[in-house]
């Protein structure tokens, strides 16, 4: 166990330091950094939510040496492809709804309003009549009665010059 | 006794008195008594951007620029944009245009920001985000 711990140890050593001659002779280069598969960048709007973080940082990277470029040689995929990794619409720059969001939230509201209207319209359907009181006989009646005992002389029914409707309330 | 102690409590309990009477040798400063001219404004940033030296200082100087009340002259956003091909950061020049298209109040101001600049977009080959992304696809 420690006899292979050691030889573990060594030979991490030696990729670091690429002191294995055999490991110089295969191409130490290619191995200290390892080469990332190419993304191609005529896509990556679509793809760019499936990317692994270690291949968005190749796309960074090819990007980053395409921009050295002149930037009329770039084609318009290239273009768009900078543009979309630097400020497109992903991590902080997700957009809060989608499209056709609003129509649903304006679609729920109206359904409930809807039900409430109908909650009403029912429950008043379903009360009990008005009180016998509440009706303009009655009220009219109430008027000759209060004329009648000479109610509130100074201000109210029977004053002199009364102008108001008295008890009258319903049309 | 109390005439005698009163001038002397009222000048201890005013030293600015004494203070001010002192020549100021640098002048006060207000904030809110300092107005940049456009011009002044133009030319500072326009120095900012031509010494930027890397992306992070030029996407701050951007922010700074975009935030104030106005919307930066044509030699500000060539600077900007000078800058933006110095660090070889494309999408930051296409983010400029986009960022003029924010601030202008209306698009015959867009238009006319597009065509001033025309030339230097064409030597450069930067195009805009309504180019790259056209709205109808």
């Amino acid at each position: 166990m420690q006899a292979a711990l050691r030889l573990a140890r060594q030979q991490r050593r030696c990729l670091v330091t690429t002191a294995n001659p055999a490991h110089v002779l295969a191409g130490s280069t290619s191995a200290a950094v390892p080469k990332r598969p190419l993304i191609p960048l005529s896509n990556v709007e679509a793809q760019w939510d499936k990317l692994t973080s270690e291949e968005r940082s190749s796309v960074h990277d090819q990007l980053e040496v395409l921009m050295k470029k002149d930037w009329k040689e770039l084609s318009i995929d290239e273009k768009k492809a900078a543009y979309y990794v630097s400020f497109g619409p992903h991590g902080p720059r997700t957009p809060s709804s989608k499209p056709g969001e609003n129509f649903k939230v304006f679609l729920g509201t109206a359904a409930l309003l809807g039900v409430t209207g109908i909650l009403f319209i029912g429950i008043r359907a379903l009360a009990p009549a008005p009180p016998k009181t509440i009706n303009k006989e009655w009220e009219t009646a109430m008027n000759e009665r209060g004329l009648e005992q000479k109610m509130n002389p100074i201000t109210g029914i029977s004053s002199e010059g009364y102008k108001g409707k008295g008890f009258v309330v319903s049309k | 006794m109390r005439s005698q102690i009163l001038p002397v409590l009222r000048l201890a309990s005013r030293p600015a008195l004494k203070v001010a009477a002192i020549p100021r040798t640098t002048p006060v400063r207000y904030a809110h008594a300092h107005q940049e001219s456009f011009e002044a404004f133009s030319e500072r940033y326009v120095t900012f951007f031509q010494n930027a030296e890397d992306l992070f200082e030029l996407q701050r100087g951007l922010n700074n620029c975009f935030a104030h009340d106005l919307v930066p002259s044509p030699a500000v956003i060539e600077a900007a944009v000078r800058a933006a091909r110095r660090v070889n950061d494309y999408s930051t020049a296409v983010r400029i245009f986009e960022g003029i298209s924010e601030k202008v109040e209306n698009k015959a101001q867009y238009q006319a920001y597009l065509d001033e600049l025309k030339p230097l977009r064409e030597e450069l080959g930067i195009m805009t985000k309504d180019e790259l992304y056209p709205k109808s696809s």
